[in-house]
């Protein structure tokens, strides 16, 4: 321990620490700097940059020793007297802060840039800022913001004061948006009582081996400050959870079998240093490793061993949907094309790996942490205790990015359990490698496909098997293989179909919901073969699109007929100028290039259920009025950054008729909101809007019985009371009057039920999986290094249709993060357990990687929806990876059959052609 | 993780920091941190003692002495990035300079630091290699020089001794007006390299190349020189053809594999990027037009 003093945002400064402690714990932990994040603790994130001596560097990669008499400069000293900079207000203004855990890091990187230089050009912005890593916004409205502050770029479109009745549609800025880009936001690592123990997870280092948990006392006797280690015996309720009711098959700590490399066997609770110390080979466990399953073909294979008992040959279930007699169709068919694609592990990545604490009240337990889904995380939570579900309170913090990821339970159980036993609270956060080689993935897909269509171009027929690896766990494995065959051949209309799913436990890492839930691996399938009919019939691949697109009044392969919005062909007809022009462009640079550097544009198209398949999924909106005329709305709905809290007050605000700014708004809490359900499949803007929407002219309607006043009454909310006008009769009903009551305490309270309208689905999955559908179609313009392999996206046009957009602003953010994503997946993400487990070996895009992406919406209402919206948080992703592999064909003749399309794959596939063609 | 435990050493000069290694098994010298203090943090390395040389003085400058650059050890990247005199003499040091890392990292990233860890892709070893740079050395026997192309004595590790440590370099110097080019192959910007070359190129007037210095890193365990490359263009006067026939002697370098690329990939990587490299130089040298 040494004394350390410097200057902390231009106050003196001292800590007694070690000198080797990294200056990103000195500041959040021995300081309460919070507003430095941390990503990764190697360097390669950028979440944790601040000043040292006024130039950014990491503080994760900076020994406190170091910093002596220097000046450290973070987040929170950028606002000078609570005024925010530019910098931030643009950064507010642009949507640049989705979830709000890189905007630190952002931030930072980018006050470096304007120190050195006022007005950066996008290249300097892109280099100044190229060391932090984004999830969520697909870097280009950060972009923006820097270049407006630089005076390059004009200021945001904002709607900042939309009138009473007018906040949907308008592009108000985020209700939450100002707490994170000054260090106030709170994510899971970043607040828990001072006195809280620390819990660590030992992680299996074998991808399959049984074990057994020798005594501890010598542990106990060399670390004193070890207060338990907790043990799969140490489970109280149900030693396993999962996402569905009736599956719980992954044991909350290992017990005497692990079955994936990075699997909880025991769980170190203590002092901070001590459990971070404990090396995992100090602990007695003793494993007997045997042979590893890894890939399906292994898992499949005659004698493989069975990973979970009851499930024989290590299959999980099959999926199917068959409509028609498709192998007639295609036997009658012009044209038949075919093909096997594969895709790898993929990594949710964001930038927050999971955190949180809890701590025991009486006969209840608290937990605090960054989640998907506080209703979900109670009910785990209580059956892993053995107590009720009420005896649970989620209280959820900010959420730093989930895209599916932190819809399953992580560090939950743990510390909700350790907390239990010892009553103390008990914090944990994962590390980066913990966070990736435990937590699920999108599943790897292996699928074959048939397509066939008439020489005029109708699609006849289409036959789909698919292969997807479910790791050791179920998670989300059964939603997959259900999801994949209803939309596996396309946002087509087919008349003939049969797809058929088989999910497969290996000895990998579970595989649960990524954004798109299986369908944008099938996506890269039925666009990669409708490019081939196009190319055979002859005609213009979008156009083919177009023609075969599903409209309204054409029954699915489930047999569900489209009875409103249907958008394709007008996604579709809204990208023909910028297909036609940027296909001649390409083939113009193609003629006269230099032949190293060719181009290519491709279009992919793809819909996309919203809420869950054939199963309920309702959401509970709740609003009131207090005695002082305060208005609320309780949402369950959690924000992982698209902008939910925002979305569901301007729904709600409009439902009741109140202007959006005078709404308060709670969040997340179980005791405090009803339940929202979770945030996934698309269905917090539909299924929780609708909810919203629902509560809100609910409490309208309670205020108008209350003052006896016609529908069209007009009110005003005032402290304490709220003045009804009705056909210029003036009424006030004074709160403080009324009898406080219900679960929050207001005088008048109302709420909002909405559950889509869907039927279950036969065993040849005929029914009515979704409401509806949301459409969408993107066109990527990319350039192909002919000699690297490499693939340069150029330019992205993405059209969706999403019903009726409630903030095109937040929707549009949603568009560019789902293009990086699905960008990512084409081109450089593949998850390998036990190599590619940090964020240097596993590639994410970064700020030079995403193009220019320009949006379409489009607007085909949907009457199930609120005013006419629909999902548009997983389609976003689906069609970019189709996408740029048309564009690699037309560049280079050559057709990707498996993601990622890494450089060695594609020169190796341009080398295979020029052999075949001599 | 939290790094282990270990004793922290605070060197004020280079003899006590020498003293230290000497003294001290199991011992780290921490430069920059920009690949130490990761390493610690994810456990990867596991020291007894940390010896801090950033208070260590005298170790960090730019100059040019008798004709050659010479940098001390502890210079930060950023002020290498930024000296005008490594423009002017040395511009291919700044070529590599960009691609390393990002501004983050280079603001604390060190030159010795860089040499050190060695890595076979790293941008700094390689043009040292290029330059035929000489490292100078400390231990408790005195100083002495290592020649850049003995300097490596495996993958990741450096021909000193445990308790000797850089403290500086000197490049040889090429003449006002040599062509130069530096070409890296990354999957994204920032990222370390998977194959990066250096092409130094003195070329006559008329246009005929005089001398050649062709590099490939992150092809072998360390950086490689392309002997055979560097005979192919020496004579030539720029030919495309001639590039391509001088690079293509690299596709037989003895090529690593990893999670980022396949042998055979990146000895294709070695062709295309020290032809590009090769290319690149030519055009900016000054007789070349
Ligand atoms: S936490 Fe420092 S770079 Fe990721
Ligand atoms: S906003 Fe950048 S990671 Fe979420």
């Amino acid at each position: 321990m040494t004394t350390i003093a410097f200057t902390l945002n231009g106050r003196a400064t001292s800590v007694e620490v070690s000198p080797v402690r990294r200056l990103a714990h000195v500041l959040r932990e021995d300081l309460g700097f919070t507003g430095t994040k941390v990503g990764c603790d190697a360097g390669d994130c950028g979440a944790c940059t601040v000043f040292l001596d006024g130039a950014q560097v990491c503080a994760c990669m900076v020994p406190a020793g170091q910093v002596a008499g220097r000046r450290i400069e973070t987040v929170e000293g950028l606002a000078k007297d609570g005024k925010l900079t530019a910098l931030q207000q643009a950064f507010h203004h642009f949507n640049a802060a989705q979830c709000g855990i890189c905007t630190p890091g952002m931030l930072m990187a980018a006050a470096d840039l304007f120190q050195r230089t006022a007005r950066p050009s996008e290249d300097e912005v892109m280099d100044a800022l190229g060391g932090v890593l984004c999830r969520c916004t697909g870097y280009r409205k950060i972009v923006d913001a820097v270049l407006h502050v630089a005076g390059r770029v004009p200021a945001a479109a904002l709607d900042n004061t939309p009138d009473a009745g007018r906040a949907v549609g308008a592009r108000f800025p985020k209700v939450d948006g100002l707490q994170k880009l000054d260090g106030r936001e709170i994510f899971g690592a970043d607040q828990a009582p001072a006195d809280a123990l620390w819990l660590r997870a030992v992680r299996s280092p074998h991808f399959s081996a049984t074990f057994t948990v020798g005594a501890c006392d010598a542990l106990h006797r060399k670390y004193p400050g070890l207060v338990r280690v907790f043990t799969a015996r140490d489970v109280p309720g149900n030693n396993g959870f999962g996402v569905y009711p009736q599956v719980k098959d992954q044991p909350v700590l290992a017990d005497g079998d692990v079955r994936f490399r990075g699997e909880a066997v025991a769980a170190l609770v203590g002092d901070r240093d001590t459990v971070m110390t404990i090396r995992d080979d100090e602990v007695p466990i003793h494993y007997t490793p045997r042979t590893a399953l890894v890939g399906v073909d292994s898992a499949l294979a005659e004698g493989a061993h069975r990973l979970h008992t009851d499930k024989p040959g290590n299959i999980l279930a099959f999926g199917y949907v068959e409509r028609g007699d498709a192998d007639a169709a295609l036997a009658a068919a012009d044209v038949v094309v075919e093909g096997t694609f594969e895709t790898a592990f993929v990594e949710h990545a964001y930038i927050e790996p999971e955190a949180g604490w809890a701590r025991r009240v009486g006969d209840r337990v608290e937990v605090t942490v960054t989640t998907q889904t506080p209703y979900m995380d109670r009910d785990e939570v209580a059956q892993v205790l053995g107590i009720a579900n009420e005896a649970v309170r989620i209280i959820p913090t900010a959420c730093g990015g989930g895209f599916g990821g932190k819809l399953d339970i992580s560090v939950q159980p743990l510390v909700a359990l350790a907390a239990w036993h010892l009553d103390r609270p008990v914090r944990c956060v994962y590390h980066r490698i913990e966070s990736m080689s435990s937590t699920t993935k999108r599943h790897p897909a292996r699928m074959t496909a048939r397509y066939g269509c008439t020489k005029d171009g109708a699609l006849s027929g289409f036959t789909f098997f698919g292969d997807f690896n479910t790791g050791a766990y179920t998670s989300w494995g059964l939603t997959v293989k259900d999801r994949v065959p209803i939309h596996a051949m396309g946002p087509y209309h087919v008349p003939a179909v049969r797809a058929k799913t088989r999910a497969v436990f290996t000895n990998e890492t579970p595989a649960g919901a990524f954004r798109g839930f299986g369908v944008p691996q099938a996506a890269i399938t039925h666009e990669a073969l409708m490019d081939e009919m196009a190319e055979r019939i002859g005609m213009d691949p979008l156009e083919f699109r177009w023609k075969n697109a599903i409209r309204v009044g054409q029954p699915t392969a489930s047999g569900q007929v489209l009875k409103a919005s249907a958008g394709l062909a007008e996604c579709l007809a809204a990208l023909r100028p910028h297909w036609r022009k940027a296909r001649a462009e390409a083939e113009a640079f193609n003629r006269t290039g230099d032949g190293v550097r060719r181009r290519g544009v491709g279009v992919g198209a793809i819909w996309y259920g919203c809420g869950a398949t054939s199963a309920p999924n309702p959401s509970t909106m709740r609003m009131g009025v207090a005695a002082d005329g305060t208005v609320t709305l309780y949402s369950g709905a959690q924000d992982i950054g698209q902008g939910t809290n925002t979305t569901m007050s301007q729904v709600a605000a409009d439902g009741l008729g109140i202007a959006v700014d005078r709404l308060r708004l709670v969040w997340g809490d179980t005791d405090l909101t009803p339940d929202s359900g979770k945030t996934s499949a698309s269905r917090q803007a539909y299924v929780s809007g609708g909810a919203a929407k629902r509560a809100g002219e609910n409490l309208r309607a309670e205020i108008l019985r209350l003052a006896n006043a016609g529908q069209d009454a007009w009110l005003r909310f005032e402290p304490g009371a709220i003045v009804v006008e009705d056909r210029g009769r003036m009424q006030t009903i004074d709160l403080r009057r009324l009898e406080a009551g219900g679960p929050n305490g207001d005088v008048i309270m109302a709420e909002g039920y909405f559950d889509p309208p869907t039927e279950p689905l036969d065993e040849k999955g005929q029914g009515v999986p979704y409401a509806t559908y949301g459409f969408a179609a993107q066109i990527a313009e990319v350039e192909v290094d002919v000699e690297l392999g490499t693939v340069k996206v150029r330019r992205i046009v993405a059209a969706h249709d999403v019903g009726r957009s409630l903030n095109p602003t937040q929707v549009e953010g949603q568009i560019h993060g789902g293009v990086a994503q699905g960008l990512g997946l084409a081109l450089m993400e593949e998850y390998i357990p036990g190599r590619t487990e940090n964020l240097h070996d596993y590639l994410i895009p970064t700020f030079g990687d995403v193009p220019e992406i320009e949006t379409i919406l489009v607007e085909d209402p949907e009457p199930t929806g609120p005013y006419g919206a629909k999902g548009v948080g997983e389609h976003v992703l689906c069609a970019t990876a189709p996408a740029i592999f048309g564009g690699i064909y037309q560049a280079t003749g050559v057709r990707i059959r498996r993601a990622p399309a890494t450089p060695d794959r594609v020169r190796a596939a341009i080398l295979a052609r020029k052999e075949q063609r001599p | 993780m939290k790094p282990p435990p270990f004793k922290y050493h605070d060197p004020r000069t280079v003899a006590e920091t020498v003293e230290l290694l000497a003294r001290n098994e199991n011992a780290k010298i921490l430069a920059g941190g920009q690949s130490l203090m990761p390493m610690l943090n994810m456990r990867y390395v596991q020291p007894d003692h940390v010896i801090d040389i950033n208070r260590v003085e005298g170790l960090s400058y730019i100059r040019e002495a008798g004709g050659r650059l010479e940098i001390g050890a502890m210079t930060r990247q950023r002020e290498i990035e930024y000296a005008d005199l490594v423009a002017r003499r040395a511009p291919i040091v700044r070529e590599a300079i960009l691609n390393v890392g990002h501004r983050q990292t280079r603001n604390r990233g060190t030159l010795g630091g860089s040499l050190s860890h060695l890595d076979p892709a790293a941008e700094l070893p390689l043009v040292s290699a290029a330059l035929e740079a000489t490292v100078h050395v400390q231990g408790p026997k005195g100083k002495r020089d290592i020649a850049m192309a003995e300097f490596p004595a495996g993958y990741m590790s450096p021909s000193i001794e445990l308790d000797e440590m850089v403290i500086g370099v000197t490049l040889p110097v090429w003449p006002d007006g040599h062509g130069y080019g530096f070409v890296e192959f990354s999957r994204r910007h920032g990222d370390f390299a998977i194959v990066a070359a250096a092409v130094l190129l003195d070329v006559e007037a008329g246009g005929k190349i005089k001398r050649a210095s062709v590099t490939v890193g992150g092809v072998g365990p360390s950086p490689v020189r392309c002997r055979d490359a560097e005979k192919a263009l020496t004579g030539e006067k720029g030919a495309e053809a001639a590039f391509r026939a001088a690079a293509e002697t690299c596709r037989t370098i003895d090529a690593m594999e990893d999670v980022y690329a396949p042998a055979w990939y990146r000895q294709h990587l070695a062709t295309v990027m020290t032809r590009r490299a090769m290319v690149a130089a030519f055009g900016r040298a000054a007789n070349a037009r």
